[in-house]
């Protein structure tokens, strides 16, 4: 090879390939505004970024998945927590997670700061992230629902339980987490209507629940889900 | 030994950046602590896992600038054939650089940031990186300028050096739309490492090879400008992908996925490059060390950056991997293998000849070499077996962030131990160059 190629190689790929980023770069700027919905970027939403940026929480937790991989990423929690999870997190950390083996700080932040991050959390929540992060997508919630009911296996109360995260928190037969308690004798010790009532608004059954309240369940998810845990009456 | 006085410079610039690097593993080590156990709520409401962190990346984004820095200032006088224009400027850079990163460090300890990962260090003293940096840039101009004697490596390197700075700019500002925020700050951290920092090395590499081997520097030239386009040319629309999930145009999917898939092209070219130089070398290579970490860093580079990026860059994979303990395996062996390796093979090229003896004893820089690159390895697939398991049962199976994290505590354990040996090796790297010995036959 001459230099005089090795030279054309190298002002030909750089150019070229400096040209189309530019171009893209132009593109993406026209419609990131509609992607992101920055119609609904208000003063409130900016401020509560500032606050996120101030208390440095970028680097526990993730955000579009960037940031340190610490702590839950932070992209869908508006959707996977609900508002007032999110406000316990924030004002009382130290309580939330008394029990849990990695620890958020309490940083005493004002009513007004959280006020900010829950807007800015609810706006994050809608940016159009081609359905990431998997863990959080209702698309694969739906499919993963519909598979589990295909695979005739399972119920659509055990699908909905498996699919709306109760895991994080529950155990059947040993599989899952351990902050709420294990839910294998769970028929044999609630009602119905109290293992309901749980589901839709743990807080009014105890001002301090831990457990997140699940507004957006339809009528009937919610009958098919307090049903199947009304036939867990532990034994076997 | 050095021809020009003014290449002494450099040596403060070094020292400096060994000390820095010895501690970013310290934080490192900290950092797995926090993984590996639980730690008070009275600990971590004082000194939390996110302080830590920014210290572990800021200090290795220090030591690495300052590392490349000082290989600037000492390879451009002998490449220009010139004292530096000036090393007042030089020294005064260093106290500006140095001392904005001591007051960044504090600064965190009280909160004082700009809440950015990586880019954490706050808007002031943005201003005071961007003064150290125009002034490192004015003194390597000016002395190209003087010198008159241009070439293509020394152009490679002040092209790279002001690319750099250039992309540090897009990082300062605050941006009101996190997705536009995360838009450019991928313009600082993807262009640097996959762009500005790897004409560094190329230009680096290319000249030490072209020291130590004797090959002509027409040859070595010719095949840089092929290896640094292709960087380019797969590097820069390669920022694409990081784009998939940010709320950018789904078109990114496509242009992300296969320029960044071309990336290991040129890594894969470099590696080629550096084996084909040695093997014809005109020259018996004496500093054996430097052999070792040169043809080590390019390698590690292509394990690390060029097949670790590869396994997670196409869109497929990343939606499962993005942002999991799959990245920081990545991000570990990428930037050891292309970037620690490649600034401790400068120091010990430029070392023994500040010291002013051409042969020294290289038992300890080979001990160093292969402990920490073999732990390092093993840090790199420790954190990514975590890694698939956190993908698997977090994103796969659906069990819960906190669940999926539960297994992390044993895995991290292991990267301790691991890591207090890799520690080992970077504190005889430390100490062996600090104390270079002359060879017994020079003595
Ligand atoms: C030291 C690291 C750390 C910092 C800093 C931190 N957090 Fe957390 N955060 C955690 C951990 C760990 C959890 C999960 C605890 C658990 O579920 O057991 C958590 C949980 C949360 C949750 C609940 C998430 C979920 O899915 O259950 C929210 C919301 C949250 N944090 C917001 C914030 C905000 C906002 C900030 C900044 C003001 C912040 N965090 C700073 C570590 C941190
Ligand atoms: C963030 C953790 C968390 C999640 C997620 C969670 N829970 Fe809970 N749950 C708890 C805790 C903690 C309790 C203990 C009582 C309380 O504090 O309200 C509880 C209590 C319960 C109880 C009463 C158990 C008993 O023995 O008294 C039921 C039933 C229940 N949860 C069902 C569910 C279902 C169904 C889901 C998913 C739709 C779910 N939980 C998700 C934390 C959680
Ligand atoms: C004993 C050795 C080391 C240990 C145990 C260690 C551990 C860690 C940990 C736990 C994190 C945080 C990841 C997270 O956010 O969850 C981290 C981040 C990071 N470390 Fe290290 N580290 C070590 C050495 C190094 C070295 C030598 C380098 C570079 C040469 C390095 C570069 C980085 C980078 C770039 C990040 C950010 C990763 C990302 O954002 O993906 N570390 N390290
Ligand atoms: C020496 C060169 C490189 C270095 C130092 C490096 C370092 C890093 C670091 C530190 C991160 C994590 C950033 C963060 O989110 O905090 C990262 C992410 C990434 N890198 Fe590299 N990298 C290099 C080259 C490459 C190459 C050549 C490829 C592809 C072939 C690649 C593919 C990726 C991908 C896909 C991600 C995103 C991971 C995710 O989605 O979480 N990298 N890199
Ligand atoms: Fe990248």
């Amino acid at each position: 090879m001459s230099t005089k190629l090795a030279k054309w190689i190298f002002y030909v790929g750089t150019i070229s390939s400096a040209v189309l980023f530019l171009f893209l770069t132009w593109d993406t700027h026209r419609q990131i505004g509609t992607l992101t919905h920055a119609d609904r970027l208000s003063d409130e939403v900016v401020a509560g970024k500032r606050v996120f940026q101030k208390y440095n929480c970028n680097d526990c937790h993730t955000i579009l998945g960037f940031g340190g991989y610490y702590a839950p990423d932070l992209t869908k929690v508006y959707q996977r927590r609900g508002e007032s999870y999110i406000r316990r997190a924030l004002a009382q950390p130290e309580v939330l997670f008394a029990k849990s083996f990695r620890k958020m700080p309490q940083q005493n932040l004002s009513s007004e700061e959280i006020d900010k991050l829950v807007a800015f959390f609810r706006w994050v929540n809608d940016i159009n992230t081609n359905d990431w992060p998997p863990q959080d997508s209702k698309k694969r919630r739906k499919s993963g629902v519909n598979r589990l009911l295909e695979s005739a296996t399972m119920s659509l109360g055990a699908a909905l339980f498996k699919e709306n995260n109760c895991f994080d928190c529950h155990s059947l037969k040993g599989v899952g987490g351990d902050t709420g308690p294990a839910l294998d004798d769970v028929g044999s010790r609630l009602t119905l209507d109290r293992i309901k009532q749980q589901i839709r608004n743990p807080e009014a059954l105890n001002p301090d629940s831990e457990m997140p309240a699940y507004p957006d369940l339809s009528e009937s998810d919610l009958q098919a889900l307090a049903d199947f845990l009304l036939k867990q009456k532990g034994g076997e | 030994m050095i021809k020009y006085e003014s290449q002494r410079v450099a040596y403060p610039y070094f020292v400096i950046a060994l000390l820095l690097f010895g501690l970013q593993v310290i934080m490192g080590l900290w950092l797995a602590i926090n993984y590996a156990f639980t730690l008070p709520q009275s600990l971590v409401d004082v000194f939390p896992f996110a302080t830590a962190r920014a210290f572990h990346t800021n200090l290795l984004v220090l030591w690495m600038l300052l590392g490349f820095m000082g290989g600037t200032y000492y390879m451009v006088p002998e490449e220009s054939e010139s004292e530096l224009y000036s090393t007042k400027l030089a020294y005064l850079q260093l106290v500006i650089l140095v001392g904005t990163g001591v007051a960044a460090l504090i600064g965190f300890l009280f909160g004082w940031t700009q809440g950015r990962p990586l880019l954490e260090i706050p808007f002031e003293l943005d201003l005071l990186v961007v003064l150290g940096a125009l002034i490192f840039l004015f003194n390597i101009a000016m002395t190209l300028i003087k010198a008159k004697n241009w070439t293509m490596i020394q152009g490679t390197l002040l092209g790279g050096l002001t690319f750099l700075a250039l992309l540090y700019l897009f990082g300062i500002p605050f941006y009101k739309n996190l997705s536009i925020d995360w838009y450019y700050w991928w313009w600082v951290i993807h262009l640097w490492v996959e762009g500005a920092w790897e004409l560094i090395t190329g230009a680096i590499m290319a000249w030490i090879l072209m020291r130590i081997t004797g090959v002509p520097r027409k040859t070595v030239e010719k095949w840089l400008y092929v290896e640094i386009g292709l960087f380019l040319f797969t590097g820069i629309v390669g920022t694409g992908h990081h784009y998939y999930w940010i709320g950018a145009p789904r078109y990114w999917l496509w242009f992300g996925g296969i320029f960044s898939a071309l990336e290991p092209l040129p890594i894969a070219f470099m590696v080629w490059d550096t084996l084909r130089h040695v093997k014809e070398r005109r020259v018996e290579i004496k500093n054996k060390a430097v052999l070792t970490l040169a043809i080590g860093s390019v390698i590690y580079h292509f394990i690390g950056a060029g097949v670790w990026g590869f396994i997670h860059t196409l869109p497929q994979i990343n939606y499962y991997t993005h942002g999991s303990q799959i990245t920081v395996s990545h991000g570990h062996l990428a930037f050891f293998g292309a970037y620690a390796l490649l600034i401790i093979t400068i120091f010990y090229y430029a070392f023994p000849n500040l010291k002013g003896y051409s042969n020294y004893k290289q038992t300890l820089a080979n001990w160093a070499f292969w402990i920490t690159s073999s732990t390092m390895m093993i840090i790199g697939l420790v954190f990514g077996v975590a890694g698939v398991l956190q993908t698997y049962l977090e994103r796969i199976m659906g069990l819960g962030y906190m669940n999926a994290q539960a297994q992390m505590q044993f895995w991290f354990k292991i990267a301790i131990f691991t890591g207090v040996f890799f520690l080992a090796g970077v504190i005889m790297w430390i100490y062996d160059l600090l104390n270079l010995k002359p060879a017994e036959s020079e003595s």
